[in-house]
């Protein structure tokens, strides 16, 4: 490959969903990247930066990117509208081995930003079905931070989603406390299948709940957050243990990620 | 072939090469080292015999010169990205440079030009230029280590350099340059010599696995340890960047995207979002560091990774020897192994 | 028992308070000396004194309990280090034999320096020397303490006349990783004259100390060392009446002209002080003159350099412990 791999695309922002105050989500044209899910790409604004987004849906002519408003370029691409134009590349690292979730029953725990990698494989089960059976527990710190709440309420329609605040607030009708602790409450079926993500305390938590209520560690799928510079395995920022999450993930199977110590 | 070349010989041979190449070696820098009235030995562009520094050691590796410490990707006019990559025009060039660093520049080869499907494009031109003129090693340093590590030796160079009282032998491997190595020197028989024994003598861990993260060793090392990067920053085998934009003070309409060294020993490696970071203390940094080089490179590339150049030991400040750290950790995997 | 006491302080001895005995003085210029001088100090000490030594604050050797009658022996057994120490660094003196002369200025007194220390950006004993080889002897009273950098472990404001050494810190951004370990040094450790801007680092001149820290902290060599300089702070003093810290007076000077400074530092003494007292110190006499009066007599035929920079003014603080100090 003699090409620049460090040379972007320059894609046009289709529309803009604001999220929460500091989340929003950019559907941009997709410019020939063909994705799949739990990829990710590198997103840049010029004289701004570029920072890794994992892509939280994407269809034949669209990708769509969630992003919390939490430095510079984050701030810049929370502050994009329509019409405005980012630069990507990507998608890079490995996604969700999907093929081991088809007719099983999946649990997924999700925590905050993390509910987007898996939004688009959701709502294509929500859509087209493909697992026996899903039990979606959300966690979120407050209710003001809550993501894709219109989506949450529609899966409801076909599967348990059961969504917790960690800080309680006077008019929070729903659950406070920590996701890792809603998996004790769900039964597990055989041959279940599980998909964390989330803060790194919080994967480690949920994973061992879900392993220890049966579920194989080899059937437990985490996606890593890791600061990604390069996003192919040459900035060394990322690197855990021989592993690269930009390369090697940032999906791993738990068997293998648990190993991986910072 | 070999060839015996006096100084004016070696001379009149350097400002040929100089017309077509240029030539980077290690340099004496006058009172330029950290502290007043020392020196600092390090790579520059050298054109005459007398200018390189053949007996000794450089403080900084000659990775920089095919790897800068900054390297503009990209400039930006507007929202235009123009790539920036090393012109195909500019001179080959000739870096003088020991066994350790030709073996430190293999690394950095598996990992910018062969981890993952893309190859570091930077870092490829530059490194596409680059003859090795290997200067023979006639003494090894209190901090040297390349016997244990076996990169005392190599076979990948363009031509073997070995300087004697003024006198410089040359052993030609690179057909390139034996036209014009003849026109200059006097045929010879020149063969290689490699340190065969350092000061020095480092046990390879076999074999490092996790049992050793939880050891009061990386304790000892954190309560030493000041984090300030130097060891990677002089290390052949370093290569961690990070991507930068800015934008011009006085033009903020044009700027650049610039990758720089980046280093796990420095705060701010492992930002990421909402203050969440990995590995704030030291000794954990250490840990990263030396586990890299004594075995996760390993697995994933099939060679050790550390040199043995010893310029982490020479630069650290607070005295911390990798040498020793990795000899500790050989003894440390021997006692867990009985356990 | 029959002294002269005036000869005798004349020659380096002081008057203790044990009748009939005097201490022996030994300046040690620059602080700086070859061990086997010590030999001599001991054999002094043992053969002539009470058997102990004091280091004075002003780095030299103080040997106490000599007998006066026993000073011309000290003055024998001391003739090889003051030709040694002395004569042999090109100090004028033409009588090793006879002890010290007397007036001898103080010692020039210097931390380690550039010698051994790593924070040191001059070789402060060697312009101590250069200082006495210059100036020495005479008889004008001028306290001088030379400080390897800003950290001035010598105490140099404490005198007259004290000598900062200081390094221009030259910036390469091509070699800069933008780790800000000099940004955050001189924020905590000096004068905060360092910022990140654009992932590089911007130095502001009028902040600078040139205390070389920055070049220190860097790992990657981006700050490199340029070109050597002096402060010079003056009015230092202790003493009884009131005492205060220097301040500065000139920055970024180069070695000639600290030279140049202190020849004429020493005229305006001579040609102000008030000569009803035995000795003034240089701070009284500027509060004097004033400090305009000071500054142009000073920098008069003073070649400063490009780089120089003089104080317009001098606010100098410190306590009087008699308020009619400032009042009579």
């Amino acid at each position: 490959m003699n090409a620049n791999p460090y040379l972007p695309v320059k894609v046009k922002v289709l529309e803009v969903g604001k999220q929460t105050e500091n989340v929003a989500t950019l559907k941009i044209e997709s410019q020939g990247l063909n994705p799949a899910p739990g990829q990710f790409v590198e997103v840049s604004i010029p004289k701004v930066g570029e920072c890794p987004v994992s892509i939280s849906d994407f269809g034949s002519d669209f990708l769509e990117l969630t992003v919390r408003k939490v430095g510079r370029v984050t701030g810049a691409l929370n502050a994009l509208r329509a019409g405005d134009s980012l630069f990507v590349r990507g998608p890079y690292g490995n996604g969700f081995p999907l093929e081991n979730f088809d007719r099983r029953h999946v649990v997924m725990v999700l925590g905050g930003i993390g509910l987007a990698p898996v939004k688009g494989i959701i709502n294509r089960y929500y859509l087209n079905g493909g697992v026996n059976r899903l039990d979606l527990l959300v966690g979120f710190r407050t209710p003001q931070e809550i993501i894709f709440r219109a989506e949450l309420a529609r899966w409801r329609e076909k599967f348990n989603v059961v969504v917790a605040v960690e800080q309680d607030d006077p008019g929070w009708p729903g659950r406070v406390g920590l996701v890792s602790d809603l998996v004790k409450e769900i039964s597990v079926e055989r041959e279940a299948a599980a998909v964390v993500v989330g803060p790194p305390l919080m994967i480690k938590a949920a994973a061992e709940e879900l392993s220890g209520r049966g579920v194989a560690k080899e059937n437990i799928w985490v996606s890593l957050e890791r600061r990604m510079s390069c996003g192919i395995g040459k900035c060394g920022h990322c690197r855990i243990n021989d592993r690269y999450v930009c390369l090697d993930g940032p999906v791993f199977n738990y068997r293998q990620a648990e190993g991986l110590v910072d | 072939m070999g060839y015996l070349f006096s100084a004016d010989a070696f001379n009149s041979l350097l400002a040929e090469l100089k017309t077509r190449y240029k030539i980077f070696a290690p340099k004496i820098y006058r009172g330029k080292g950290r502290t007043a009235g020392t020196d600092l030995v390090a790579y520059g562009e050298a054109g005459e015999l007398a200018e390189i520094a053949f007996d000794r050691k450089t403080a900084f590796s000659p990775k920089e010169i095919i790897f800068p410490v900054n390297q503009t990707m990209f400039y930006f006019t507007k929202e235009e990205f123009q790539e920036n990559l090393p012109p195909k025009e500019d001179k080959d060039m000739i870096i003088f440079l020991r066994a350790c660093d030709i073996n430190g520049i293999e690394r950095m080869d598996a990992i910018l030009l062969q981890n993952g499907p893309y190859r570091d494009v930077y870092y490829e031109k530059l490194r596409g230029k680059a003859r090795f003129f290997l200067i023979a090693c006639d003494q090894s340093w209190e901090s040297c280590f390349c016997v244990s590590t076996g990169s005392n030796r190599t076979e990948n160079y363009s031509v073997y350099v070995r300087e004697e009282n003024g006198q410089v032998f040359c052993l030609v491997k690179d057909r390139d340059f034996e036209e014009i190595f003849s026109k200059y020197g006097r045929p010879a028989d020149v063969e290689p010599r490699f340190i065969e024994e350092n000061k020095i003598r480092v046990r390879l861990p076999e074999e490092i696995d996790q049992r050793v993260f939880g050891h009061k060793l990386w304790e000892e090392y954190a309560a030493r340890c000041s984090a300030c990067g130097r060891c990677t920053v002089c290390c052949p085998t370093c290569t961690c960047f990070t991507i930068q934009d800015i934008f011009y003070r006085d033009n903020p309409d044009c700027g650049e995207r610039r990758r720089v060294w980046a280093s796990c020993l420095i705060d701010g490696f492992t930002d990421m979002a909402a203050g969440v970071s990995f590995r704030a203390g030291y000794g954990e940094r250490l840990r990263f560091r030396a586990m890299h080089k004594a075995a996760d490179f390993k697995k994933r590339f099939g060679l050790f990774m550390c040199v043995g150049c010893g310029r982490c030991d020479d630069a650290c400040p607070e005295y911390i020897s990798f040498s020793k750290c990795l000899n500790r950790l050989s003894e440390i995997m021997g006692e867990v192994g009985q356990r | 028992m029959s002294l002269n006491t005036k000869a005798i302080a004349k020659n380096a001895y002081f008057i203790s308070k044990h009748r009939g005995r005097v201490t022996a003085r030994v300046r040690v210029p620059g602080g700086h000396l070859e061990a086997r001088h010590l030999e001599i100090i001991k054999e002094i000490a043992e053969r002539c004194g009470n058997g102990t030594v004091h280091l004075t604050a002003r780095q030299a050797f103080a040997i106490p309990g000599i007998p006066a009658e026993k000073i011309p022996e000290v003055r024998k057994l001391l003739a090889p280090y003051i030709r040694e120490a002395e004569v042999g660094m090109g100090v004028n003196l033409p009588d090793p034999e006879g002890g010290f002369p007397v007036p001898l200025p103080p010692n020039v007194l210097a931390c380690i320096g550039s010698r051994d220390c790593v924070f040191g950006n001059i070789d402060t004993a060697e312009l101590a020397q250069k200082i006495e080889r210059t100036f020495y002897p005479g008889s004008t009273l001028l306290k001088i303490g030379v400080a390897g950098c800003a950290n001035d472990c010598a105490k140099v404001h404490m005198q007259d006349v004290g000598i900062i050494g200081m390094v221009e810190p030259l910036y390469d951004p091509a070699r800069c990783i933008g780790c800000e370990a000099c940004v955050k040094n001189c924020r905590r450790a000096a004068s905060g004259a360092l910022r990140a801007e654009n992932y590089k680092v911007a130095r502001d001149d009028l902040r600078c100390l040139g205390c070389g820290e920055c070049v220190l902290k860097c790992p990657t060599g981006a700050w490199s060392r340029g070109a050597k300089y002096y402060r010079l702070v003056i009015g230092g003093r202790t003493g009884r009446k009131h005492p205060r810290a220097a301040r500065t007076f000139l920055e970024w000077a180069g070695e000639e002209a600290v030279i140049q400074v202190i020849a004429n530092i020493l005229a305006y003494i001579e040609k102000h002080r008030d000569k009803t007292l035995p000795k003034e110190h240089l701070g009284y006499i500027i509060d004097r003159t004033g400090y305009g009066v000071f500054k142009q007599e000073v920098l008069a035929g003073v070649n400063l350099g490009p780089r120089a920079k003089v104080a317009k003014y001098i606010n100098f603080g410190g306590y009087a412990y008699d308020k009619g100090v400032q009042l009579t």
